[in-house]
């Protein structure tokens, strides 16, 4: 009976009441001071967004980076790796709380490109992810597909973009090229810049940091240089 | 009066003694599965004499295969030190406690190891001696417990009986006049099971840890399933969507005309939330998603990565998905700014490396293929030489068309591979 009553009244413990914030008043920042200068406060909420690059230019990083910041404020993330590529040392290098990370991995693919199914798979249980309403950001990560997230049917992207809308989710795609991106959302556009090592080739040598440059929509006037030290 | 019921030889089964004492009285306080005391008042109606209550007790012990002895007193502690002590049935008339204990050795009162060197370096061996001395005396040198001791002694009760309260099985089963076969019908027939289970457990103070659903199938058959969310509930809503949703991924063969619930029942969780990290998402609400991600969950590949006590390169774990309270200092933890992050490939692929002057000059992989502009390293690991043992050579390298990837040469078999990218 007392449970019906706090139930009806919304004072269940389970669901605390003092959640009237309107969260999409704030961005999720990433917690590196240039991206988040570029990105106007970070990446929206209810909006997707999308970072992509080629190989070696820091998408990971930004986005492991993106993962800490929120994890770390206590809220929940979720990453979909159809490929199976998220090394979870890394990770937790970079910072994220693991215990705060949902992780769907992927089939083990023997080739370099996925399947389609694989990849409609994964955009479905991104879909059930921002329904849920339950993860601060979802990340979606495509990078090392090649061409296959283009052959996706474009319906597939507006129908996440109309599922993440109005939601406190922050739904991120990762990928190598442009994918999609909602009219709210943000483009971040990585360049390699150039590895940093300790010294000559030698026995003592060390990879020291990985040089970025990161433009926000494509636009080259809203431009930062990123380095991203090595673990 | 009280009786007490101990069996000196290993029970048939843990729960054998109680379920002879609960045939007499649902006062029964277990001590473990031996021995056991019964509250036996009110049974003078059905017994002429107490020695004929002893007999049937030993009776119905030996029906079920326990070997029994039992004692009958007027005080709880004389009842259980005497069944212990004393073989067959043992009888102690009103009063005559303390003269029944004084015999007995002073091991049978369960004393702490402290009290039971202490008391033989006293030189007192039988509760007899134990209860001579004055408890005022005892209590001024070994404090108010001593002297409790000294009236278990005279065999004088201190306390109530507490009764062991009953196993409750939470499980319900409908047996249905028509076969059901759509899982719309089957929802409406799975509330009406699950919100009284639900309330059972709510009455309790419990929430379901499990529930384990049988389906009796037309074609004889039972569909079973066991759904083990990360976090208790005590919603029916929610148990019923997890079923239907577990129904949907895995059909039964037939229609079906029983259904049995069964609830593992758990303490109901306590939560202190805070008023200042984010609101952590409802148990039910959480295990609701994940059911819907099945394809995921099912094979094993959905989780929280975890790291493991090794070195070997590339170890981890996946745990289940079940985050709690953000712990304390962690909220104020500065940002580490970004990291080069390694993006694995699984497993690593097997390359063709040409070395030049010790280091790697091309590498050729599936998907990797470049000439080495860059390169540091080696670095050399090694381990677990008594269970699958690894030995390797570790390079970062930069590729010209572009990239940076980790490159090893695993020294026992003698083979490069490219473990994955630098990004």
């Amino acid at each position: 009976m007392l449970e019906n009553l706090l139930r009806a009244r919304k004072l269940q413990a389970d669901e605390p009441p003092l959640r009237v914030e309107d969260y999409r008043q704030r961005a999720l920042a990433t917690g590196v001071p240039e991206l988040d200068t570029l990105l106007a406060g970070g990446f929206p909420r209810g909006e997707l967004s999308e970072i992509h690059g080629p190989a070696s230019s820091g998408r990971t990083g930004v986005l492991l980076a993106l993962l800490a910041r929120t994890t770390a404020a206590g809220a929940l993330a979720a990453l979909v790796d159809p490929l199976d590529r998220l090394d979870p040392a890394s990770a937790a290098a970079a910072g994220v709380d693991l215990e705060r990370l949902l992780w769907l991995r992927g089939p083990r693919v023997s080739g370099e490109e996925p399947q389609a199914r694989t990849l409609a798979e994964a955009t479905k249980a991104v879909a059930t992810l921002v329904g849920a309403g339950l993860f601060d950001v979802v990340a979606l990560d495509l990078a090392g597909a090649g061409r296959e997230p283009q052959r996706l049917p474009f319906a597939t992207w507006q129908r996440l973009e109309r599922l993440v809308e109005h939601t406190k989710s922050g739904l991120v795609l990762l990928a190598e090229s442009h994918v999609a991106c909602s009219p709210g959302g943000r483009v971040l556009a990585l360049e390699p810049a150039g590895l940093r090592f300790s010294g000559p080739p030698g026995p003592a040598c060390l990879l020291q940091s990985l040089a970025a440059r990161a433009r926000a929509g494509g636009h080259r006037l809203r431009e930062a240089e990123l380095t991203l030290a090595a673990v | 009066m009280f009786g007490g019921l101990h069996s000196p030889r290993a029970l048939p089964e843990a729960g054998a003694l109680v379920a002879v004492a609960r045939a007499f009285t649902p006062r029964v306080e277990a001590r473990a599965p031996t021995p056991v005391l019964l509250d036996l008042t009110g049974l003078g109606r059905l017994y002429a004499t107490p020695h004929e209550l002893g007999r049937a007790l030993i009776a119905a012990a030996a029906a079920r295969q326990v070997d029994a002895q039992a004692a009958l007193a007027f005080t709880r502690e004389a009842a259980l030190v005497i069944a212990r002590a004393c073989p067959g049935l043992t009888v102690v008339p009103a009063g005559g406690e303390a003269a029944a204990l004084a015999p007995l050795p002073l091991a049978l009162m369960d004393l702490e190891p402290e009290q039971q060197e202490l008391f033989a370096r006293w030189g007192l061996r039988t509760i007899g001696e134990l209860a001579s001395l004055p408890p005022a005396a005892l209590a001024a040198r070994l404090g108010l417990a001593a002297a409790r001791l000294v009236h278990r002694a005279r065999g004088e009760d201190a306390g109530v009986l507490v009764a062991t309260p009953l196993p409750e099985r939470f499980e319900t089963t409908l047996e249905l006049d028509w076969p059901v076969s759509g899982l719309e019908p089957l929802a409406f027939l799975l509330s009406r099971l699950l919100e009284p289970l639900t309330g059972a457990l709510a009455a309790r103070g419990a929430k379901a840890a499990s529930l384990a659903y049988e389906l009796g199938l037309a074609d004889a058959t039972i569909h079973a399933r066991t759904l083990r969310p990360a976090m208790p509930s005590g919603d029916a809503r929610t148990w019923r969507t997890l079923v239907l949703l577990d129904l949907e991924a895995r059909r039964p063969k037939d229609e079906i005309v029983r259904i049995t619930l069964r609830a593992e029942p758990a303490p109901a969780r306590a939560a202190q939330f805070s008023l200042l990290d984010p609101a952590l998402p409802s148990p039910e609400k959480l295990a609701e998603t994940l059911a819907r991600l099945d394809a995921w969950t099912a094979a094993g590949r959905s989780g929280s990565p975890r790291l493991v006590d090794t070195h070997r390169p590339g170890a981890f774990a996946v745990a289940s998905f079940a985050p709690g309270p953000l712990p304390r200092g962690r909220r104020d933890a500065s940002p580490r700014g970004p990291r080069v992050a390694l993006r694995a490939y699984r497993p690593p692929r097997l390359a063709q490396v040409i070395v030049r002057a010790g280091v790697p000059g091309f590498v050729s992989a599936p998907g990797v293929r470049g000439t080495v502009t860059a390169a540091a390293g080696p670095w050399r690991a090694s381990g677990d030489w008594w269970d699958r043992a690894y030995s390797r050579e570790e390079w970062d390298v930069a590729l010209v068309p572009g990239g940076a990837f980790r490159v090893f040469l695993d020294r026992l078999r003698g083979q490069w591979f490219v473990e994955g990218e630098l990004d």
